[in-house]
């Protein structure tokens, strides 16, 4: 259980959603009323506000584009507003759930320039120009992926409601990793909860997909 | 049978309340809640947020038309607060907004003025201040007094459990929309649809009709929805008739853990005493119930603590005292178990402190006194099928305790900071709502001309496979393809009265009354039958895979024939049915009596290795018999067994609510308090199923299988403890829960620590 807390995912959340990016989102939008960590970065930031693509964005909402599951969706969000929220209320994309508010568990888990993220997490404005995908995107289709059909048949789900997130994180594994094992299964899916407690029926579901799949 | 919601689920298609199309104009609120856990309300003002953009109104006690009282069992609890709170996140206001950013912001200016009181967070502190919870109850067996005397080990102690939070993963919510003639419809996330209704009703000061409540699913419930689920409908509600127009409320994550209840945490006092040959005589246990500000379910809670506080052995004298103990903490609630693992944890703790005298094993104990057919329950009910020793015999076998026990030992022999720890769980948990009316179930049936059958009942989708069991029953029931049911959304229009989804119960009962809605029916169809194809006896017909039968020949007729002749017949297709579960009774003066249908059985070995000098631990494996009856649906049930095991693994280890003497709850996110992820589940997890296990009376011989499985998960505790003692025989340890990897790192070097409570202010 311990070591679970010192396990950093490979090119996972943390990375793809670094302080730096989060605070420079803050950064264009308005600073003063978010209390975050690090007030000297914060002061440094209301003198010399850093430039979103050249120009000032917000407080009032703007239209952006973004390439979701390879189409092109143009929104008009404020720029306080995270992926999340962009992609629940504004496209009604409402697969991605929102679970904890804070990239604690991973229920909104998407993929975004090959890498899971957070979309609680994540500005939809530092979505603009990444490629990103949602749990919608997988099977476009009435054909479902192989990760669906392996959750399908291995009961991995139960409430459905960390399914979406899940699902991505293991299907960003398989992308990358056509046979995994079950200790880089664990590591691909250890920041997303499952209060069900479904875990070891993810594992089964991932380990034969893995194999069928490739 | 895979779960029937599973590719919605996997696509990301199914609905949860805020899924589906927003309608025009709807409105969102946040919650105001009280920032102290007692005190008397001087004033609260609201101009400033009013003036707030996008803010419609905002919403205070004074603003309710009808009853501001939202307590189950006992009217105890205010919607919002009126002259006083007590406790911390106690809704005070709601303001309602064009959205949700709006409103939070528009919050933050309200301003609230608190006489701060004193506030009380511990159970015996409240016991001995007289803030008790209705009565406190006590169950009596033999004669307790006498049997000491007889006794040749009189073993004391203490026990301190913490309580749970849910983290169902969808927080709190629901959707109000305002209806002509002054009705409303709401869409919500609870366990109990009928709670809601009334409850709403009696907010808005309306008859139960002009409300209607649809649950199509819930993410996660576990107990966190049955009665905590009806506030925050009912300030939906309010909101939505205040504005007149529909109302969205959804708690996030951080308001979600503040301000709803928990599992009890309890306090409690044993006094156990045993034969030379380990024969169990008495038992004296007295159980402090931290039930927080409101009596919710508390009430309720106690007496399964009570029922359960002998797990699954035979003693034949016992004294069980309980008490709720009202404190500033949210109104802690049901959670899966519903007061029966507090129960067992103290009889277990006795059990292993008389054993750590004696220096044997625990399980030496445990073996002599499990329950026998006939033995008889504290309550004064037989045990009836009784599969104590059954289970615990085939897992011994199955899973080869001696080896686990000697390979524990070798281990621990060779090896100086780790050390290996086991333990053996057995557990017998009552099956039926112990509040005897709730025994009741409805269920409505639609057969359409096309032969699609609709059905409706009174319970919860809430990943637990409850669409899926229904499903299955009404096929076999009428003898079709399972395709051919559509199980609807819960909806009080369609049956009325629900009992709450809970109790591990709710397949058993509204499966049941599914069975009688769908018998009458093919009754009628097989009159029709008889008379349309000339046969002499209806009993002889039979439906099987959608043909018709006589006397085990087929008639030519298939279901879709028969449904059309039946609808041109003018034959009545659908039906209502009824359920309430026989048999059971209970005298509360008496507190003896029959309140369970039956009992489930089952058997746990766990095993454990601690990392002596950093206090962490792995869960080497955990290997398990389960008693299920027939089972309707083995894979569902096999996840069942798995989720409920791992939320108690996580509630004996690694869950723990820090609240600070003031009341504020401090492990207040996902950050802090540490649910079990995939590192924390058994490296090695086996699940038997009890074989050739005669029936039950839950449909088509199926047991209940929701919670008694968490409770397995009481063995950890007990694992980690035996492997603590092998690294250290002669520290000091607590039957203080959860044992997280800090309290096994100070208990084991309690000179390297600091005073816990010192952290806690």
């Amino acid at each position: 259980m311990s070591n679970s807390q010192d396990k950093k995912k490979p090119g996972g959340k943390s990375s793809a959603m670094s302080r730096r990016n989060f605070i420079k989102g803050l950064g264009v939008t308005s600073v003063g009323v978010v209390a975050t960590p690090g007030v000297e970065f914060l002061s440094t930031l209301r003198q010399n506000p850093p430039l979103a693509q050249g120009k000032l964005l917000g407080p009032d909402a703007v239209t952006i584009t973004l390439e979701i599951n390879g189409k092109k969706l143009q929104t008009s969000v404020e720029p306080r507003m995270t992926l999340a929220d962009v992609l629940r209320d504004q496209l009604h994309l409402t697969g991605t759930k929102i679970g904890c508010d804070r990239g604690a568990c991973g229920a909104c888990t998407i993929i975004m320039a090959g890498k899971t993220v957070s979309s609680c997490m994540t500005l939809a404005l530092d979505a603009i120009g990444q490629s990103i995908e949602t749990i919608e995107g997988l099977s476009p289709a009435e054909k479902l992926h192989e990760i669906q059909e392996s959750f399908i048949e291995h009961d991995g789900l139960q409430c459905g409601f960390c399914t979406s997130g899940m699902i991505m994180s293991c299907k960003n594994l398989l992308d990358s990793n056509p046979n995994p094992s079950l200790q880089q299964v664990k590591v691909a899916t250890s920041g997303n909860l499952c209060r069900c407690g479904t875990y070891p029926k993810v594992f089964d579901a991932v380990l034969a997909a893995g194999r069928d799949g490739h | 049978m895979k779960h029937i919601d599973a590719a919605a689920h996997t696509r990301g298609e199914s609905q949860y309340v805020d899924d589906s199309p927003q309608p025009l104009g709807l409105l969102h609120v946040a919650v105001l809640g009280s920032p102290l856990a007692h005190g008397k309300i001087l004033s609260i003002e609201i101009e400033d947020a009013l003036q707030c953009d996008g803010v419609i109104t905002i919403v205070l006690a004074g603003d309710i038309p009808g009853e501001n009282q939202i307590g189950a069992i006992i009217p105890d609890e205010h919607l919002l607060a009126e002259k006083e709170v007590f406790y911390v996140g106690e809704p005070v206001a709601i303001v309602v907004a064009e959205n949700f950013a709006q409103a939070l912001q528009a919050k933050n200016k309200i301003q609230v003025q608190i006489e701060e009181l004193s506030a009380v967070t511990d159970p015996r502190a409240a016991f001995a201040n007289g803030q008790i919870i209705g009565t406190p109850r006590t169950f009596v067996f033999g004669d307790v007094e006498n049997a000491w005397k007889q006794c040749d080990l009189i073993v004391e102690g203490r026990c301190d459990m913490g309580g749970q939070e849910h983290v169902y993963l969808e927080t709190q919510r629901a959707r109000a929309v305002p209806l002509e003639n002054g009705a409303m419809r709401l869409y919500a996330s609870t366990q109990s649809p009928y709670a809601v209704q009334r409850t709403v009703a009696g907010i808005l000061g309306l008859p139960h009709h002009k409300i209607e409540v649809d649950v199509k699913r819930l993410g996660g419930g576990f107990g966190g929805k049955e009665d905590q689920a009806t506030a925050w409908s009912c300030l939906a509600a309010l909101a939505a008739w205040k504005t007149g127009k529909p109302v969205e409320l959804v708690l996030p994550r951080h308001e979600d853990m503040v301000m709803t209840g928990k599992r009890h945490p309890y306090s409690s006092d044993f006094k156990i005493g045993l034969s030379a040959q380990g024969k169990i005589l008495a038992y004296d246990v007295k159980h402090y119930q931290n039930s927080g500000a409101a009596a919710d379910l508390s009430t309720a809670v106690l007496e399964r603590t009570l029922f359960h506080s002998t797990n699954a052995y035979f003693i034949p004298n016992t004294r069980i005292f309980g008490a709720c103990c009202r404190t500033n903490l949210p109104p802690n609630t049901a959670f899966r178990g519903f007061g029966g693992p507090q129960g067992m944890f103290v009889m277990e703790s006795a059990i292993a402190k008389a054993a750590e005298q004696l220096n044997i094993q625990r399980e030496e104990i445990q073996r002599r006194n499990l329950l026998c057919e006939n033995d008889i329950f504290p309550y004064g009910q037989h045990a009836h099928e009784a599969r104590a020793e059954k289970t615990w015999a085939e897992a011994e076998n199955s899973f080869a305790l001696p080896g686990l026990k000697e390979r524990v030992a070798q281990f621990n022999q060779n090896n100086f900071e780790k050390k290996k720890g086991y333990a053996v769980m057995p557990i017998c948990f009552g099956i039926s709502f112990t509040t005897h009316f709730l025994n009741q179930a409805g269920a409505l049936v639609h057969v359409y001309t096309d032969g699609s059958v609709s059905v409706s009942t009174g319970g919860v989708e809430m990943g637990q496979g409850f669409s899926t069991n229904i499903t299955r029953i009404a096929a076999k029931a009428f003898g079709i393809n399972q395709v051919r049911v559509k199980v609807e959304s819960a909806n009080t229009t369609r049956v009325a009265n629900m009992s709450p989804s809970a109790a591990s119960a709710t397949t058993d009962l509204n499966g049941n009354a599914t069975i009688n809605a769908v018998t009458e029916i093919v009754d009628r169809l097989k009159s029709l039958a008889v008379s349309e194809l000339g046969l002499g006896q209806k009993e002889k017909l039979s439906l099987k895979k959608e043909r018709l039968f006589y006397a085990g020949k087929d008639t030519g007729w298939d279901w879709k024939k028969l449904v059309q002749t039946a609808y041109l017949n003018r034959v009545d297709l659908s039906a209502h049915g009824f359920y309430a579960t026989p048999g059971i009774c209970f005298d509360k003066q008496k507190e003896k009596g029959h309140p369970f249908a039956y009992h489930v059985y089952g058997t746990a070995l766990l095993e454990v290795t601690v990392d002596c000098l950093r206090g962490t631990y792995n869960i080497d494996s955990t290997k398990i018999v389960h008693d299920l009856g027939r089972p309707l649906n083995e894979l569902i049930d096999r996840g069942q067994v798995e989720g409920a095991l791992a939320q108690g693994l996580g509630w004996m280890t690694l869950e723990e609510l820090i609240f600070d003497k003031r009341g504020h709850f401090l492990s207040n996110s996902l950050a802090t308090y540490k649910v079990p992820d995939v590192f924390f589940m058994p490296d090695d997890l086996e699940i038997n199923f009890l074989q050739t296990a005669p029936g039950a009376s839950g449909p088509y011989g199926a047991k209940a299988v929701g919670e008694p499985p968490f409770m397995y998960g009481i063995g950890l505790f007990f694992a980690i403890r035996h492997a603590m003692r092998a690294f250290n025989p002669k520290a000091d340890l607590p039957f203080n829960s959860p044992l997280t990897p800090e309290k096994v790192l100070l208990q084991l070097h309690p000179q390297w620590g600091i005073d816990a409570e010192n952290r806690r202010r």
